[in-house]
């Protein structure tokens, strides 16, 4: 009897114990969801306008595009969060355009700049003249330039100023782009505080702490530059 | 001169505020023109960016209407749909844009360029016109037309910019967008010289900080770029720098930066009006900007200056005249008649101010003079040699007259001769001394002693002159026999009293009589002598022997009776010299030694 119940203790013991160290591996994940709501002017497609932009008045003008598509949504400082894996995206400037606009990168990433256009290109990162001085790219040469930092970095074209490459490194999985409502998810989110920053059109519009574990949308609100400098 | 000083002071005061004012006018009006310069440009900045604007309107809508004629947009929809043929389409879309725009020149069209839904360049015409079939439909302008916006931007690429304006080209039906066109205008030494004709200000274009076109030299506007860098906050918020002092060669000028709109505001691409900045304000900047005309009558307030500076120079010569000048020579006048005794004293009451003291003091010394004998005076503090004319002997205690006074050879002499200038001989041997209890050799003339007699250095000095001693021997009583200064003559032997011999003094015999004859019941005072005077010469009498007591001299061989005889004596000359009614005498310490000092008195 007396036996009996050492064996019961022990397989007891060892049952918590095993428990306990599996815990972490069954600990609940989230998904933050929300919408970021970009300023009026961020629905033009355009960097920079001119004195006009005026409607032709017979065919409806197309309004896809815009802020949304150069904006992503990033947590930080998460707890126990891997930064993505190294790796070379390429961006391919043609046509007076570039393709994509925006990347996201874990550090010691590679970003690799073709020009498949007939014009050449100064590209640097004007702001972090270190990383990416100014240089010209040749029509049909290629660039490559390494990130090692985690943050963001714009790549600029001198000559052609609304050729603009963000380049968002960062050490954690948990970003999300947004959608064309500019709704964005980001999955498997640990319980915890995390730090929400939003990139857009080559800047951190905003940032704001957040509770993972919260089940509610978040609505995010960027102010418009003008309206930032008012409130700061 | 107290009016005088204080106009004196006014005139400083308004020389100085006019001085001040000179100096610092020109400042604020020179920075007030500063300021209407600025605000110039300011305008003209508004009106080049109206300008900018409108042309921007009018490049819309010379695209927007080339893209509806008919021959463009079936070339366009063909090449969109890829159902023609890539040269054929090219060469008609050149040739029907050369057709509706002969000359590219004129209209201020650099390039105009058609493409394709994709973005495609179809056809060029002006810049690169043989190219064809590359893709720029990135450009956020061209992106925005085949959209179905009709907008404008400022491209700044090859060291050039470019204002460009892009409109979609409709179908036929309009009810799809087939393609687009892009027209660039050209923007650079003829915007220029247009923004300088309309505006009547110099302009400068930056891109990049560089000069890309200008009105003036750009080598003198080198520095232009990098002072608007330093506003570039200002022209984040407000679109444009305020008034900037800049230099460009020999001219000083203010310059009012503007970004252009578009991609070329990011690539530093500036159009800037340039006005000149107003004169400096200092003194030489001034002058050297005058001209002869700011000096005519009719731009120059000439006769106020002239009445202003006449007002003032006649003001203080009459204030001098008042003050200075009549009241000195009324002085003057006051002390010619005083110098030629009309008057007696002057009316100082007259004289104001420094005038009417001075006239108070020669009042107050001519009183002093002619009442105070011991006050200072023209000839107060003379000794008696100096009022007659004498000349002044060392270490003399009597203050006597030389020639011309009653001791002088002319006149009955005293009973003693100067002696020899190496000291006085032996007497003869036809001498008789005097009984030794009453004579007793004097000391050598030559020591400080008592010995009377010893004339002045200078022969000259006649007569009983001045002596060294303090012996006196004038004789008392009636004047003794004349002794000539050359001969020798003893006294008769037996003789009462000792005919004093000139140079030695009987000390002992006088001064055996001294205790008699001292005291006041022996003094002998003539008939006609007033009390007041006798009483004046016997107070001088004990004065003269208290200060040779307090000198430490002896006093042998004077007495009171020889002591005024000499008074009288001297008196009477100076009576006769200057014609005064009386003289006062007074004793001092001279040289460490008791003396006489006599004083002329008038009335």
């Amino acid at each position: 009897m007396m036996r009996r119940s050492s064996y019961a203790l022990a397989a007891l013991t060892l049952g918590t114990a095993l428990v306990g160290t599996a815990s972490p591996a069954l600990a609940t994940t989230n998904t933050v969801k929300g919408t970021v709501r970009l300023p009026e002017g961020a629905r033009s497609t355009r960097l920079y306008s001119g004195y006009w932009r005026l409607e032709n008045g017979n065919v409806p003008v197309q309004t896809t595009g815009g802020a949304k598509a150069e904006t992503v949504v990033v947590l930080e400082e998460i707890d126990g969060a891997h930064a993505p894996p190294a790796r070379t995206v390429t961006v391919e400037i043609g046509g007076l355009d570039v393709r994509p606009r925006l990347v996201i990168l874990g550090p010691g990433s590679v970003l690799e700049i073709k020009n498949t256009g007939k014009m050449t290109h100064e590209l640097s990162t004007p702001d972090t003249t270190d990383i990416m001085p100014v240089e010209r790219l040749p029509p049909g040469g290629a660039r490559h330039v390494k990130f090692e930092k985690v943050g963001g970095f714009v790549v600029r074209d001198a000559e052609y100023p609304h050729i603009m490459i963000s380049v968002i490194v960062v050490d954690s999985p948990y970003y999300s782009t947004l959608d064309e409502r500019g709704a964005f998810s980001v999955a498997n989110v640990p319980d915890g505080k995390a730090k929400l920053r939003v990139w857009t059109r080559g800047a951190w519009a905003t940032e704001q702490e957040i509770d993972c574990a919260k089940k509610e949308e978040l609505s995010i609100k960027v102010a418009a530059p003008n309206e930032k400098d008012a409130a700061e | 001169m107290f009016l005088s000083k204080i106009w004196f002071i006014l005139i400083s005061l308004v020389a100085g505020v006019a001085l001040t004012f000179a100096l610092i006018a020109p400042r604020p009006a020179v920075q007030k023109l500063g300021v209407l310069e600025g605000q110039r440009l300011d305008r003209a900045q508004y009106a080049a960016e109206q300008m900018f604007k409108v042309d921007a309107h009018k490049w819309i809508d010379r695209v927007s209407k080339l893209g509806r004629d008919a021959i463009v947009a079936d070339s366009l929809d063909a090449a969109s749909r890829g159902a023609g043929e890539w040269g054929v389409v090219h060469k008609t879309l050149q040739d029907r844009f050369r057709a509706l725009i002969p000359d590219l020149a004129t209209g201020g069209i650099e390039t105009l360029v058609a493409m394709d839904l994709k973005g495609r360049v179809v056809a060029r015409v002006g810049d690169n016109d043989k190219e064809y079939g590359d893709y720029i439909g990135g450009a956020e302008v061209i992106a925005d037309a085949l959209r179905g916006y009709m907008s404008d931007d400022v491209w700044g690429n090859d060291g050039k910019l470019l204002r460009v304006a892009a409109s979609p080209v409709l179908s036929k039906n309009h009810d799809r967008i087939v393609g687009a066109l892009l027209v660039g205008a050209e923007t650079g030494d003829n915007l220029v010289e247009r923004l300088k004709k309309n505006l009547d200000v110099d302009v400068a274009l930056l891109l990049r900080g560089k000069v890309v076109a200008s009105s003036r030299n750009p080598a003198d506007l080198a520095l232009l770029p990098d002072l608007i860098e330093k506003h570039t906050k200002e022209i984040a918020e407000v679109k444009r720098t305020p008034a900037i002092a800049l230099t460009a060669g020999a001219d000083s000028l203010l310059a009012v930066a503007a970004p252009f709109p578009g991609q070329a505001g990011q690539q530093q691409a500036y159009y800037v009006l340039l006005g000149m900045q107003p004169a400096k304000s200092d003194l030489p900047s001034l002058l050297s900007h005058t001209s002869s005309d700011d000096l005519k009558w009719g731009n120059f307030p000439w006769i106020p200056l002239l009445l202003a500076l006449a007002v003032m120079i006649g003001v203080g010569l009459i204030l001098q005249r008042r003050e200075v000048e009549g009241p000195l020579e009324h002085l003057r006048k006051d002390l010619q008649q005083l110098a030629r005794g009309e008057i007696t004293k002057i009316l100082d009451s007259r004289y104001g101010g420094k005038f009417g003291g001075l006239a108070r003091d020669v009042n107050a010394a001519m009183e002093r003079y002619t009442h105070a004998p011991a006050a200072p005076s023209e000839m107060a503090g003379k000794d008696l040699n100096a009022i007659l004319g004498g000349k002044p002997a060392r270490g003399s205690t009597f203050d006597l007259p030389s020639k011309d006074s009653a001791f002088h050879g002319n006149t009955p002499a005293p009973a003693f001769a100067p002696p020899p200038a190496g000291g006085f001989a032996p007497p003869p041997p036809s001498f008789a001394p005097p009984p030794p209890a009453s004579f007793a050799p004097p000391p050598l003339p030559s020591a400080a002693g008592s010995v009377f007699g010893a004339p002045a250095a200078s022969p000259s000095g006649g007569g009983l002159g001045l002596v060294k001693s303090s012996g006196f021997g004038a004789p008392v009583g009636k004047a003794p026999p004349a002794l000539k200064p050359a001969a020798w003559a003893p006294p008769p032997p037996t003789a009462p009293a000792p005919a004093m011999a000139p140079s030695v003094l009987p000390a002992a015999a006088l001064a055996g009589a001294d205790e008699e004859e001292n005291s006041e019941a022996t003094r002998i005072v003539p008939y006609d002598e007033s009390e007041e005077e006798a009483a004046h010469f016997a107070h001088v009498y004990d004065e003269f022997v208290a200060a040779k007591k307090q000198c430490g001299e002896s006093q042998a061989g004077l007495t009171f009776d020889k002591f005024l005889q000499k008074l009288r004596d001297n008196k009477a000359a100076l009576v006769s010299k200057h014609g005064c009614r009386t003289v006062r005498f007074s004793v001092y310490v001279k040289d460490g030694r008791a003396a006489l000092k006599a004083t002329p008195v008038r009335d």
